[in-house]
């Protein structure tokens, strides 16, 4: 078969001592860039790109796919262990990682993490080498409506995540929405709740947000409960990885992540929120006891952690074989790519056949090297918890604050980190659920965007969405994620109360 | 190439001899800022100019910095206000600004720095995907004049050189740029995924990121909007298919305000010995960039008569300001989001006095905690730009600790300028982000 004779063309010479040692250093630098807060591989690899331009252009590229993957593991870490997720992909993991390490399962969720994301890192590679052309071409079958129907099945899967009280969980989703509207409107170019300030034309970046509740509101709470928790001093003996109980319950999920994050990744949409809090739903809605989901469910973290690596991996699918970046680090990649004289897109694979199959070739080495690298740590990251409470925290703001400040270089940024914050602790001492507000602020601009270009595009005809298939296929799946629930529910009491009634 | 043909010969001949030879670079560093994310057009001019002028030794260490955002007028507004008077600074700009400045209503324009030099320009193409019905320009233009608004135009954010050209066309063949169904997306990536599957009947871009497209036959161009076919690429112009347009987007670079003469003359002779490199030769040749290098006096007057033009087209294609209305309207969603808003709150607010909230009432909440991490918080906001990072965080840090813990001041002290020093010369130094340095910028 060709691509086998041409993949293993690819290992040969991506197996080369000089090679192993920059896709090392970057799945390290990678990593480590994942878990500050705010730093995205994006950055780290423009900042890389006039040092690397003395290296052949494999060797960069080997380097380059190695700290793309290791940010997507690293995000994980802090999320788990100090509730504040380092990317966006991240905030799923949060939910049900953090709760973890504070039951002292804090190595076991870092492992299940590093190895979902090994494992939906190979499979996806592998759908990336086998399946490349196909995928991209269903892709592109996806226009504003379609994304607007998966925005819509989106939301429906955000109503399992309401929490107790539907009005405090949908004024939570509103005020994300809300935040969403502030800075241009794509479609026009007119600026709304901008108040005039430069800053907010661009609109709130969710990784604000994101620390601001998170990290900020975090230490807020835990200063303003102090001395009325401190029973959550974790045991040593906790520091291990996985039992067989937990082993059982994670195996699934990192397929299901799997099957989830790779084909939404390989939509030109971009974005690691979707694929990961489907996952996270889908994980909650077929779980047998979903009562634990948000107190510590290992499923919860091992499903978005295999959809988030899966989605990283599917970005590349448009990437290399369209030259149609999907996310901020595939357009950096792109540039890249531009800078060595090469330009990814239809003719890339028959051009520089021995660079694509080579960059392929060590994405399967890189990922087997995070997870290497990556299993011995999880019980020293765990030990980060045992860090004084007081150091700990001090630590977390200062990484926040450096992290907000560098997004766009702007105070104004800073200052509204501490503001979310202040609502983040509000929020909690209360008992909103935080997730829905970041989901609105991240779907909320996209569905709007989406259904305004579909309606433009028909000329005002609404009935778009349900006549292309796959945009009404999404709609009937997102209707079935709403009342499915309820449904099976009555289905299944109904064989209970005909034997009672006898 | 015919590019080249503009520039005098005996001109190119002296470059070549001269580059190499300087021996001592003007300048120790200069920060170049791309007023756009990573990997635009923007973003990619800061980067070929930090490649060249570092190789052609004009600057020792190159530094590009990416102030994204609302089409480079959050970075102009940026560049004025924390560079004021420093002359060791550029920022890359062009056509996409000034139809920014005009659609978003910025309240700085380019009027507020200091202009320094056009560089590089670039021609836009039509293009359709392979299976279009559409075969020539001629077919397009009949439809479009047939029923305007079935004809759907996806090109970059709105305002920017793609909407121009849209309404250039349309007005040259008289139909009204008002009616335009012009979808702006917001980058390249999205524009080109949305033509190349079909989306929308027609495509308008920068012909760089569309020229592998192409070239490989995934995309058919309809025309090229430059004044002649170029060489080695079989487009029609849009003049010979008798659509008298002709258009390219261009890019330049401006100084901060406040600089003296003498600064300003550095700027122009460092610029003026970058376009004159091979270095740079060869980067326009690989980006399909035109030499549209156009400095002093002349490029100011150019910037001011761009101006006019841009804002002329834009209000006749009801673009950005007070009454404008696309076939995309802003519709009712703002206003349905705000009542939801409102309504779940109210809900909310009843809800939380009927359920009973143990966690804000049964625990007495530590104020002396959370005041001080408050006292923390402003001090660094007070801090961060005229102390620098370092003094700002470790008073952060400091306080944080001590909201929990009264007892080890000084521990917590010696950690948290440990923990600033190391966060900021990871991130000023390893990831090259520029932290206010303030107090400590000599040690640092």
């Amino acid at each position: 078969m060709d691509t086998l004779q041409a993949l293993r063309e690819g290992f040969a010479a991506a197996l080369t001592f000089a090679n192993l040692m920059w896709a090392l250093i970057g799945t390290t630098l990678g990593t480590a860039i994942g878990v500050l807060p705010g730093i995205g591989p994006a950055l780290t690899v423009a900042v890389l790109l006039p040092v690397t331009f003395s290296l052949d252009p494999i060797s960069a590229f080997i380097m380059f796919g190695g700290i793309y993957y290791g940010a997507m593991y690293g995000g994980s870490t802090t999320s788990i262990l100090l509730n504040t997720p380092g990317e966006t992909g991240a905030i799923a993991t949060a939910i049900d990682g953090h709760q973890m390490a504070r039951k002292g399962r804090g190595a076991a969720a870092l492992t299940t993490a590093a190895i979902g994301s090994f494992v939906a890192g190979t499979l996806a590679t592998m759908g990336l080498t086998f399946f490349a052309p196909v995928l991209a071409s269903v892709a592109l079958q996806f226009g504003p409506a379609e994304y607007f129907a998966l925005a819509v099945l989106a939301f429906c899967g955000v109503t399992a995540l309401l929490g107790a009280s539907l009005a405090r969980g949908l004024f939570s989703l509103f005020l994300g929405l809300a935040l969403g509207l502030v800075g241009i409107d794509q479609l026009t170019g007119n600026a709304r709740f901008s108040f005039g300030i430069p800053q907010l034309l661009d609109g709130i970046d969710v990784v604000i947000l994101v620390i601001g509740l998170f990290a900020v509101g975090e230490t807020l709470y835990q200063a303003w409960h102090r001395g009325r928790e401190e029973m959550e001093v974790v045991k040593l003996h906790d520091f291990t990885g996985m039992n067989r109980d937990e082993w059982r319950r994670s195996w699934k999920p990192w397929l299901r992540g799997t099957a989830i994050g790779f084909p939404l990744g390989v939509l030109p949409m971009g974005g690691s929120v979707i694929p990961t809090f489907l996952s996270y739903v889908t994980e909650k809605r077929l779980s047998d006891h979903p009562e634990e989901f948000g107190k510590g469910a290992i499923e919860g973290v091992a499903g978005p952690e295999a959809a988030n690596n899966a989605a990283a991996a599917g970005v590349l699918v448009p990437l290399l074989t369209l030259g149609l970046p999907s996310s901020a680090t595939a357009a950096i990649l792109l540039a890249a790519f531009q800078q060595y004289g090469l330009q990814p897109g239809p003719l890339l694979f028959s051009s520089r056949p021995d660079l694509v199959w080579t960059l392929i070739a060590s994405l399967y080495i890189g990922n087997a090297m995070l997870l290497v690298l990556n299993l011995p740590l999880a019980g020293v990251w765990a030990r980060v918890m045992l860090i004084p409470r007081p150091l700990l925290f001090g630590g977390v703001l200062v990484l926040a604050s450096l992290g907000a400040y560098s997004l766009n270089r702007s105070m104004l940024d800073l200052g509204l980190l501490y503001v979310v914050g202040v609502v983040g602790l509000v929020m909690r001492v209360f008992e909103f659920p935080l997730v829905p507000a970041v989901l609105g602020l991240v779907l909320g601009p996209l569905s709007e965007q989406q259904f305004r270009r579909a309606v433009a595009i028909s000329e005002g005809d609404v009935s778009v969405f349900v006549t292309r298939p796959i945009a009404a296929t999404l709609l009937v799946a997102a209707a079935a994620v709403l009342v499915g629930p309820w449904m099976v529910r009555r289905w299944s009491r109904r064989p209970l109360q005909e034997p009672a009634a006898r | 190439m015919r590019f080249l043909a503009r520039v005098p010969l005996a001109v190119t001949v002296a470059v070549l001899a001269a580059a190499p030879a300087m021996a001592q670079p003007a300048y120790q560093q200069l920060r170049i800022i791309a007023p756009a994310a990573p990997g635009g057009g923007w973003d990619q001019t800061a980067r070929v100019m930090q490649q060249v002028m570092q190789r052609t030794g004009v600057v020792r260490t190159p530094v590009v910095e990416n102030i994204p955002g609302a089409a480079g007028t959050i970075g102009l507004a940026r560049f004025i206000g924390a560079e004021r008077g420093n002359g060791d600074a550029l920022m890359v700009s062009g056509l996409i600004m000034l139809g920014g400045i005009v659609t978003h209503q910025s309240p700085v324009t380019l009027d507020d720095v200091v202009p320094i030099a056009r560089i590089t320009g670039e021609y836009e193409v039509l293009t359709v995907p392979a299976a279009s019905p559409f075969r020539t320009l001629d077919d397009l233009v009949r439809a479009f004049k047939e029923r305007p608004e079935s004809i759907s135009w996806g090109g970059g954010s709105a305002g920017g050189s793609d909407q121009i050209l849209a309404g250039l066309i349309a007005d040259a063949v008289g139909v009204a740029p008002r009616r335009v169904n012009y979808i702006a997306f917001s980058g390249g990536g999205e524009s080109l995924s949305a033509i190349l599957g079909g989306q929308v009947s027609v495509g308008v871009n920068g012909l760089a990121e569309f020229a592998p497209q192409i070239e490989a036959g995934t995309l058919r161009a309809l025309a090229i909007s430059s004044a002649e076919r170029l060489p080695g690429l079989d487009v029609p112009t849009l003049r010979e298919q008798g659509v008298n347009v002709e258009f390219e987007n261009w890019r330049s670079v401006v100084a901060a305000p406040g600089i003296g003469q003498n600064d300003r003359r550095r700027l122009e002779a460092a610029i003026d010995a970058m376009v004159r490199s091979v270095e740079w030769r060869d980067m326009l040749q690989r980006y399909r960039w035109l030499d549209r290098y156009l400095a002093g006096e002349a490029f100011a007057r150019f910037t001011t008569a761009e101006e006019r033009r841009v804002r002329e087209i834009l209000r006749e294609l009801g673009t950005g300001g007070e009454g404008a209305e696309s076939p995309a309207g802003a519709g009712p969603y703002p206003l349905f989001v705000l009542a939801g808003l409102a309504l779940f709150g109210c809900a909310a607010v009843v809800n939380l006095r009927t359920h009973r909230i143990p966690n804000a009432e049964a625990r007495w909440p530590k104020w002396r905690s959370v005041a001080l991490i408050g006292v923390g918080v402003v001090l660094n906001l007070a801090l961060a730009e005229r102390a620098g990072f370092v003094v700002a965080s470790a008073v952060l840090f400091w306080f944080v600790a001590r909201a929990f813990d009264e007892r080890r001041p000084a521990r917590d002290a010696a950690f948290a300028l440990g923990v600033s020093v190391a966060a900021y010369l990871l991130f000023a130094r390893l990831l090259q982000l520029s932290l206010p340095s303030g107090w400590l910028a000599g040690w640092l």
